[in-house]
């Protein structure tokens, strides 16, 4: 009878993990982006053109950036609403130190670069530090710390430009590292795929990253396990400012000046809707970087795939709310229908 | 044997864990009384006592989890002041709770290593680690697959990652909280053998259990705590399973309980093949009478707390009738539990029970908005309101009598009277107790028996689920013990006694050995 | 989570009269800012206090205590309505357009109005019943369904206006929203005062605010006292969004056309107010009171800011702040109460 029992309840288990690794990895996301692929390419030849490709692909790029420090964040069980905002303060402050550095030593631009770049990520980090410190030290929500450092972000990125674009980079940065194409791609792609690289190998292989998925999926766990909870969720934090930082140093350098309008409350909500969509749960402990980076492939697809049908472009955000609720809405039914067996 | 042990001292005279008068309260609840203990190296120390008896406290104070509120703590003659959960593990003192300390979404292997990660340089050895934990699980002998997620498994085997997880690394005090209360048999075998080996090695243990044959296996001593004070510690080789559980209940059986007149009626509920969606209960019949108490007994995770909820509409069926006086009673949901005459009183407070930060009046009117008295066309009458919880607190003897205190601020007796309160609302027929004496002191403890007599006497059908033995046993008229989801026997009259309880246990056990 | 703490967890302090005491402090502390506040900007510039600003800090606050009111509702039950604004910009173009077709069909003045507030009330009544289902019935977190909302009433509110406002509200919609006043008092304060005081009374003394508070406080408790929790989250939900849909007909009628971007990024404004105010996010503890106190001292803080000069960009900064500085207060608060 007692043998009986725990094969009985054994076995529904086995189904269940089945069933995860199947939605997991090979899952209805990428069934859905070839979909759209397949579909698009037999309705319009436009959307293999190289042009739109690489259009895609700088696009993808730079949202993977953002969506992988965001989905850290969301693994750790917290949330980062400023990461938008870090994209356009690291765009001005690289623009505003490039420029002052070379004002002071013209010519000189490894200097110049090497500054700009430092100042940039630098002040996605300060800002993640500041979101960490809130979040762990004073255990406050993760919602409202960014929901405040975003005002207050936006607000410094705008204080410093008054809100007109920044030149005065040196060229050879815009030229050569912003517009540089190898092999026919824009550098933001090779970026891109060495941030993913790195975020897999942390996320498998580091303590950090084995960490931060412990903290997220059951926090009292963690801290009976001698987990040390503090600075791994700064770290997710300033992690997640320093790729909004660089998402927003690749901008600046492909349009030629620093704006206090990139990214914005846009960027950071595609950067949650990638990250939820790509099967992170908001719950905490769940997700892995290279499905969201699938998942942000489909949603710049679907947006370039809906443009060139020629649906309204204020109508797209329709599709994307509809995607995300529902994706959200299927793997809730299904954790509920597991929780049944 | 990959458990590395360090050796025993030489000087084993003295004892590898002392505390000496520790003490901890938590909202005005003495949880534990200047309570001493002693582990020596090498020895099974059995706590035993009732739910609340303090065992709980005190193994979380051993494990750094809280701290005491005052008394000393040596480890191995040093005297340790702050611990925490780390510098417990690192200085060898592992427990296993009862409640898991395991991440859901981790793998076996991950929750294994969870906080003593194999890495070099941050990066995680992940061969070494899988290496390390075959091994050990091998060593173990439990059947586990260190690659699959721990919310993929059955009870059972996470209870056996837990104890896995104690036991990697350096073990001094090993302390196991009911440790086979979701074990099968042979795994409980393992486990046994396990313990030897580990005592052979020179480990300490703390292990608390209600198993009597348990305790006659493998205990060297046993520390008997009552109301967070101890009671007394002996050899247990020289007492008998009496002397255990009249120290264990201090003789209050007759003090305690009320003796309550039974007069059965009609039936009040009666569940035809019940089964529930997630199996934890199965094709369960039974009844229960107006004008007497039900009792259901059963041991952690049988599945007796599943059935009253199911009831009352909290855990989902997939099979057989529940009926109400006669009336089929198809997907029942609290609102219409209520409607019906039927209450449910949970085990946990806390989490089902109260909205702490809300006052005394709102919890206990709670039940109740839906009747006239409370509100009409959906606009509150406050000062009705007033009235009739203020006096139903009065008739509880709620202490002080202010209604208007969040009920957050209450100790846990008062709090199950502001649950009780939520009786004295509304009319009712049915009463179905989950683990009602969990949490609340010896007087609030009567208080809620004799409010059970006064349901009885006034002609209610009342069910009591609990796993404290000499509760169900003395307030039922007929009492049920389920094991295993299933209704195991069901005694009345001179046939309800512990030993027929714990028989009809084993009764279980040696039908699985037989088959 | 498992919880290792096998005893009481709500530990209560020693003694809770003083406890009683902080809380009440902190009751008064904000009132006593916002006076404190008034005063140090009427210091710098004396145009502060005079009776006409004052007035037009009441009648830009009371938007805002609208919306604020709106969030309180649903942060109350944990949750939050990031589609707020984006509701607010769809009931406007909504709003407008239907009275344009009023107008060019020939109606009555007040048919044209009842069918400008039906269509905006029924706009935002959609939005709260899509938010409150998926919510309670799906279970999808309040953040994910309402972000989902966000992005589709975007979509709808930019393809029914076409991305551009929306002309012809007729004068008697902005005169009974905007322009008329009751003993001199404008219209939007009247409508925001007695909006407020009737949810007071709904959150006080009806059953569905008893049970609003006790949801927040206790899901569990809540659905196990018998309490319908699903059906009471739809209907805060629709709550919510009626009560910015009424925010967004009255800035409508401020702006006398309906506006594809009128919401902007009112949905994290109006939870910034609301949780300034000392409504908690945990759930359970807030009300009209902390909605409007909120709303008050952010419109006070950048009306002050404004008059004496200060940078918009340097309010963004000191917006965030504020909100931050409010959760940690609101966090120590908690810690205190143990």
């Amino acid at each position: 009878m007692n043998a009986h029992a725990s094969s009985l309840t054994a076995r529904p288990g086995i189904a269940a993990s089945y069933g995860r690794s199947l939605l997991g990895s090979i899952g209805f996301l990428p069934a859905l982006l070839i979909a759209v692929v397949i579909g698009m390419s037999a309705v319009d030849p436009q959307f293999y053109g190289p042009i739109n490709i690489i259009n895609i692909l700088r696009n993808t790029a730079l949202l993977t950036i953002v969506a992988c420090g965001q989905a850290l964040v969301i693994i750790g069980g917290g949330f980062d609403l400023s990461v938008g905002a870090v994209v356009a303060l690291a765009s001005v402050v690289t623009a505003k130190t490039m420029g002052l550095i070379a004002a002071s030593f013209p010519g000189n631009d490894a200097l110049v670069i090497t500054g700009g770049l430092a100042a940039g990520l630098g002040s996605g980090a300060a800002v993640g530090l500041i979101n960490g410190l809130c979040v762990a030290r004073l255990k406050v929500s993760g919602f409202v710390v960014t929901l405040g450092t975003m005002s207050a972000t936006a607000g410094v990125a705008l204080m410093i430009t008054s809100g007109i674009p920044v030149y005065g980079m040196p060229q050879s940065f815009v030229r050569d590292f912003g517009r540089v194409q190898f092999f026919g791609l824009p550098t933001a792609i090779y970026v891109a795929l060495i941030v993913l690289a790195v975020m897999v190998f942390v996320q498998r292989r580091t303590l950090f990253g084995r960490y931060v998925y412990a903290i997220g999926g059951n926090t009292d766990a963690a801290i009976v396990s001698g987990v040390g909870i503090r600075r791994h969720l700064v770290g997710t934090y300033v992690l997640s400012g320093v790729l909004a930082a660089l998402t927003g140093i690749l901008l600046t350098a492909q349009v030629g000046s620093g704006q206090a309008s990139f990214g914005g409350d846009r960027m950071m909500l595609q950067s949650i809707a990638a990250a939820v969509i790509g099967g992170v749960s908001l719950r905490g402990g769940v997700g892995r970087v290279e499905i969201v980076a699938i998942s942000a492939l489909f949603l710049t697809i679907l947006g370039n795939a809906l443009n060139l049908l020629h649906i309204d472009s204020r109508l797209q955000p329709v599709f994307l709310g509809v995607i995300m609720v529902a994706a959200v809405a299927l793997d809730e039914l299904g954790r509920r229908r597991k929780q049944r067996v | 044997m990959d458990i590395s042990v360090e050796p025993p001292r030489v000087a084993a005279a003295a004892p590898l864990l002392e505390l000496k008068g520790i003490s901890k309260r938590f909202t005005g609840v003495r949880a534990l009384d200047h309570v001493d203990l002693d582990v020596r190296a090498g020895e099974l120390h059995v706590l035993f006592g009732e739910n609340g008896a303090g065992k709980s406290t005190l193994i979380n104070v051993i494990a750094g989890t809280f701290p005491p509120d005052e008394g000393s703590f040596h480890f191995d003659g040093e005297e340790i002041r702050h611990l925490t959960p780390q510098r417990a593990r690192a200085i060898g003192i592992s427990p296993v709770f009862q409640e898991f300390s395991l991440v859901p979404s981790l793998t076996v292997e991950e929750n294994l290593f969870l906080g003593r990660e194999v890495s070099a340089g941050g990066v995680l050895r992940a061969g070494a680690m899988r290496k390390k934990a075959r091994a050990l699980i091998d060593e173990l002998g439990f059947d586990l697959d260190p690659g699959r997620r721990v919310d993929d498994l059955s009870r059972a085997h996470q209870q056996m990652v837990e104890i896995a997880k104690a036991l990697l690394g350096k073990v001094r005090l090993l302390i196991l909280d009911e440790p086979t209360a979701s074990l099968t048999e042979r795994e409980t075998g393992r486990l046994f053998e396990l313990i030897a080996k580990l005592k052979a090695q020179g480990v300490g243990l703390i292990y608390v259990s209600h198993r009597m044959r348990e305790i006659r296996a493998l205990a060297d001593r046993v520390t008997v705590l009552r109301d967070g004070r101890h009671i007394r510690t002996l050899d247990a080789a020289r007492v008998t399973d009496g002397e255990l559980v009249e120290l264990m209940t201090g003789r209050r059986i007759d003090v305690l309980f009320p003796a309550i007149p039974h007069a059965p009626t009609e039936v009040a509920v009666d569940v035809e093949d019940l089964t529930l969606a997630d199996g934890s209960v199965r094709e369960v019949n039974f009844y229960a009478r107006a004008g007497e108490i039900t009792g259901i007994a059963g041991l952690v995770g049988c599945g007796k707390s599943e059935l009253v909820r199911a009831i009352y509409g909290l855990e989902p069926i997939v099979g057989g009738t529940v009926r109400i006086e006669g009336t089929p009673y198809d997907a029942p949901a609290p609102r219409e539990s209520l409607t019906r005459g039927v209450a449910y009183f949970p085990a946990n407070r806390v989490a089902e029970g109260l909205a702490l930060s809300r006052p005394i009046r709102e919890n206990a009117s709670m039940t109740a908005l839906d009747l006239p008295a409370f509100a009409r066309l959906g606009l509150l009458r406050q000062g009705s309101e007033r009235g009739l919880v203020g006096r139903a607190m009065e008739r509880l003897k709620l202490r002080p009598p202010n209604i208007e205190r969040p009920a957050g601020a209450l100790s846990g007796g008062n709090r199950q009277k502001v649950m009780l309160g939520r009786a004295l609302t509304r009319e009712l027929k049915v009463f179905l107790f989950d683990e009602p004496s969990v949490g609340i002191d010896v007087g609030a403890k009567l208080e809620v028996y004799e409010f059970m007599k006064q349901l009885v006497e006034a002609g209610a059908a009342v069910i009591v689920v609990s796993s404290e033995l000499p509760e169900v046993l003395a307030l039922s008229n007929r009492l049920y013990v389920m094991h295993h989801g299933r209704i195991a026997t069901e005694l009345t009259g001179t046939d309800k006694t512990e030993q027929n309880v714990l028989a009809s246990f084993f009764k279980e056990h040696l039908a699985t050995e037989a088959a | 989570m498992s919880d290792l703490d096998l005893a009481s967890p709500a530990a209560t302090t020693p003694s809770e009269r003083r406890v009683a005491l902080l809380a009440l402090a902190w009751q008064a502390a904000l009132p006593i800012a916002l006076v404190v506040l008034l005063l140090g900007f009427a210091a710098v510039d004396s145009a502060v206090l005079t009776p006409g600003n004052l007035v037009n800090i009441m009648q830009q606050a009371s938007y805002l205590a609208l919306f604020a009111m709106a969030q309180t509702v649903v942060i109350l039950t944990r949750g939050f309505d990031l589609a707020l604004g984006p509701t607010v910009s769809m009931v406007s173009v909504g709003a407008a357009l239907a009275m344009a077709v009023g107008v060019a069909d020939g109606q009555e003045p007040g048919t044209v109005l009842l069918m400008g507030l039906a269509a905006g009330f029924a706009l935002g009544a959609a939005c709260g019943v899509f938010n409150g289902v998926v919510i309670a019935y799906l279970g999808v977190s309040p953040f994910v369904a309402t972000l989902g909302s966000y992005n589709i009433a975007i979509g709808v509110a930019t393809t029914i206006s076409s991305g551009r406002p929306v002309q012809g509200v007729p004068d008697l919609f902005s005169w009974l929203l905007y322009g008329g006043n009751l003993f001199g008092v404008p219209a939007a304060i009247v409508i925001t005062v007695i909006v407020g005081v009737a949810l007071h009374l709904v959150l006080t003394r009806t059953v569905y605010g008893r049970a609003l508070y006790i949801i927040g406080t206790n899901p569990r408790a809540a659905t196990v006292a018998g309490l319908p929790v699903k059906r009471l989250l739809v209907a805060t939900y629709v709550l919510c969004s009626t009560l910015a849909a009424l925010g967004a007909l009255m800035m409508t009628a401020r702006t006398g056309s309906g506006e594809p971007n009128l919401g902007g990024s009112l949905s994290l404004q109006a939870i910034a107010a609301a949780v300034v105010g000392g409504t908690s996010l945990a759930g359970g503890r807030g009300g009209v009171g902390t909605a409007v106190v909120g709303a008050l001292f952010v419109t006070i803080l950048s009306n002050g800011m404004n008059l004496t000069r200060i940078d918009g960009y340097v309010q963004m900064v000191v917006l965030g702040a504020i909100v931050i500085a409010g959760v940690v207060l609101d966090r120590l608060r908690l810690e205190r109460r143990g």
